[in-house]
């Protein structure tokens, strides 16, 4: 009999070289925060510390909108043509580096090696080679010339796929001929501040990009500079809805990418083998840490006891652990924080009588893990089916009708994305049509390209992400 | 021989209605009074109601008989191009002006009539993915819209406040202050081009009165307001609609394909492909 012993396949670390401290990146120098305080970051697959980044405060963020606004002076004088080879250096230099980029990443946010090496760093990589082409091409774009760049954009992203979000903000920002100062999420900065030497590197002119770094705090305090033209945000409703807030009666452009908490309706017609397999990639990819994660699995009735028994099998084979192992299918928890409000609400879901299946697996000593999770017998009223959990967690419901899918798809204030699972065509282009969702996965699930537009209906956020539907949210329309 | 005058009301669901709370205010003209509907927050809750229902409507009717509804629209303004420039007139226009001003709401109607099975292909497109998907954006109009005129008396600006939303399948709530006696005159030929009842309602008033409760409406998908207000005005606006994350436009572009983008969703679809 052959021995199938599990052996470990470890990327090394050795690519990356973390400093002790690192400073923010303001007007193209690497300056100490003015502040002097400084925040810890770790690595949440073992908890160790990696290095401390700047708490920015007021001053910090007055020097770098100050940067801005001088760097925007140089960005708008250059041709489109000039903008277009800067973002297409830039794209070069990342794929150049991509490995680097996502040990890094890996390292810092506990990702799985196998998606930032296949999935971040390519998409990073694309995003600013998809936007430097529409840099000369902004006349074509939208047919009309009263679109014009904002100025100075505040920028704040979220840790779950740090660089990407990171590309998915700066890139069409410059590509409209913005300026931006971007603040990475407090987990996770490293691979930000990396992307600052890219500039560099690049030979962007100073002030085009400023990278400061810290807490909610400094977010807020861009948001409420009074040199802000216009904030993109990704992150929770909840801070969606406070921005939103801080800027009412204020002439400042707005774009939020919120939470999501988005079904996932398999028919009783749909590839089965091929649903689960969507299905299984739609909740536990990149931990389930995804606002458009398909966190509840909509069964129809009659495929319920079949489905959950496949779903389950192939959840058992999901390896946790290491995120630096390349066998490694879900990685760690990004921070402590994250960790205890998964497990709040898997306890909740529990009390409230939903019936718990989790993978049977070992689960490294230090570290932030959670084991895939599934939830049957929910009720439509439990906080697991109506909370974005953003872990590992899928919860499922059941429906008996088409129609009822939809009502039961639609109910929530969410509406960032859905999918879809049946082999009939008509019932697909039906169903898409009446689902409040921003993004609609037909037979897939979790799929994206620079040139798609990404972002949601109702409390999941207004304004797209990528694609030409993209370009318009760092345009404003002057009549 | 005693003049009759015409008595005007809200215009809800297709019907011509007082305000519930029985409120009005005068609005005195060079040669006429009139007494108009003072909107209650009761009266602003009713028209999201029926706004709701028209939207069902006035989104899934199909794009070729949008088109027509709206062309019927203007039909029925350049029958009564001459009460409207008499209105006009009697708001203290110029009739040179009040001329030019019924011919631009005219043009722009037929304008937008035009758009209504077009827009889809200007908006949306397929996306070049760099996998073997079938992707594409298209768009969903966002729902029920509140829409505040503008301040100057004229058509064509009231009119441009409400078709590009309309236009798209929006259902839209139109409010006005000042174009009041014009937007009530209006509503009897929106009762008279077979829009389904809801799709368009029309309320006069204080918008004062009613800032909190619409931009507090959960229902009320999008504020447009078409009119400058104070910066408390907008703020307190703004502020209440962070609670549900409405979509508040102040002074939005008018012109061209640029119109209709602040009231559609985009909705992008993947399906892969295969044998």
């Amino acid at each position: 009999m052959i021995d199938w012993q599990y052996s470990e396949s470890i990327e090394s670390p050795e690519i990356v070289s973390i400093k002790k401290k690192y400073s923010n990146y303001i007007g193209g120098k690497f300056v100490e925060p003015k502040s002097k305080k400084y925040i810890n970051t770790i690595s949440p697959s073992t908890e160790e510390l990696l290095s401390k980044v700047p708490l920015s405060n007021e001053q910090d963020i007055n020097s770098a909108v100050k940067a801005g606004k001088e760097g925007l002076e140089v960005w708008s004088k250059l041709t489109p043509n000039q903008r277009s080879r800067y973002l297409f250096k830039i794209a070069r230099l990342i794929q150049e580096r991509s490995r680097e980029f996502a040990v890094l990443e890996s390292i810092d946010g506990g990702k799985p090696i196998k998606e930032s090496r296949d999935f971040d760093l390519p998409q990073v990589a694309a995003n600013f080679f998809y936007f430097a082409g529409w840099a000369d091409k902004l006349d074509l774009s939208w047919a009309t010339k009263s679109l014009k760049p904002y100025g100075v954009v505040g920028q704040i992203i979220p840790w779950n796929f740090p660089l990407l979000m990171l590309a998915w903000k700066i890139a069409p920002a410059l590509a409209t001929g913005n300026a931006v100062v971007l603040k990475p999420a407090e987990t996770t900065p490293l691979t930000a501040l990396l992307f600052a030497e890219i500039c560099e590197q690049a030979g962007l002119p100073p002030g085009v990009v400023n990278i400061v770094t810290g807490d909610g705090s400094t977010g807020s305090l861009i948001v409420n500079h009074k040199d802000i033209n216009k904030i993109a945000f990704t992150g929770s409703t909840q801070v969606g809805k406070l921005i939103q807030k801080s800027l009412a009666g204020r002439d400042v452009g707005l774009t939020l990418e919120l939470g999501g908490k988005a079904a996932n309706i398999v028919y009783e017609d749909a590839a089965i083998d091929q649903a689960v397999e969507g299905v299984v990639n739609g909740i536990f990819f990149n931990q389930g840490h995804v606002c458009c994660a398909g966190s509840r699995l909509l069964l129809q009735e009659s495929i319920h006891d079949q489905f959950v028994k496949k779903l389950e099998k192939r959840m058992q084979s999901l390896r946790v652990g290491n995120p630096l192992d390349k066998n490694t299918d879900i990685g760690a928890i990004n921070s402590k924080e994250q960790l205890d409000k998964i497990t709040g609400l898997v306890n909740e879901g529990v009390e409230d009588g939903g019936e718990l299946f989790q993978t049977q697996c070992e689960l490294p000593g230090n570290g932030f893990w959670f084991r895939p999770t599934l939830f049957t017998n929910v009720q439509p009223s439990y906080s697991i089916a109506r909370e974005e959990i953003f872990g590992p967690v899928l919860t499922t419901l059941t429906f008996r009708t088409p129609e009822e899918a939809v009502e039961i798809a639609n109910n929530t204030e969410y509406g960032l994305s859905a999918g879809v699972w049946t082999e009939k065509g008509s019932k697909i282009l039906w169903t898409a049509d009446r689902l409040d969702a921003g993004v609609v996965w037909a037979n897939t699930f979790n799929k994206f390209d620079p040139s798609s537009p990404f972002g949601g209906y109702k409390e999941s956020g207004f304004g797209r992400e990528g694609g030409r539907h993209g370009l318009l949210s760092y345009l404003k329309a002057s009549s | 021989m005693i003049d009759i005058k015409k008595t005007y009301k809200n215009y809800v669901h297709g019907k011509y209605v007082r305000s519930e709370s029985g409120k009005t205010y005068t609005k005195e003209l060079k040669n006429e009074v009139y007494e108009l509907p003072l909107t209650s927050k009761k009266d602003i809750r009713d028209a999201v109601t029926s706004s709701k229902d028209g939207y069902k409507k006035w989104s899934s009717t199909t794009p070729y008989l949008r088109m027509q509804i709206l062309y019927r629209l203007s039909e029925m303004i350049e029958g009564n191009k001459e009460s409207y420039v008499e209105l006009l007139m009697d708001h203290g226009l110029t009739k040179q002006k009040a001329i030019k001003d019924i011919d631009e709401s005219i043009q722009n109607i037929v304008w937008f009539a035009g758009l209504a099975d077009k827009w889809e292909q200007l908006a949306g497109n397929l996306n070049p993915v760099s996998e073997e998907y079938f992707n594409i954006s298209h768009q969903n109009p966002i729902g029920v819209i509140f829409s505040l005129s503008g301040s100057d008396v004229s058509l064509n600006e009231l009119l441009m406040s409400i078709l590009p939303s309309l236009t798209v399948g929006c259902s839209v709530i139109s409010y006005s202050e000042e174009n009041s006696v014009l937007a009530l005159k209006f509503a009897e030929d929106i009762n008279n081009s077979d829009f389904p009842s809801g799709s368009l309602n029309i309320l006069t008033g204080k918008f004062e009165n009613i800032l909190n409760d619409v931009s507090k409406h959960v229902e009320i998908n999008l504020v447009a307001l078409h009119k400058e207000l104070g910066n408390d005005g907008l703020k307190a606006i703004e502020q209440n609609a962070s609670e549900s994350v409405k979509r508040i436009v102040s002074k939005p572009s008018i012109e061209g394909l640029s119109s209709i983008l602040p009231y559609l969703e985009t909705k992008t679809v993947w399906h892969p492909k295969g044998t």
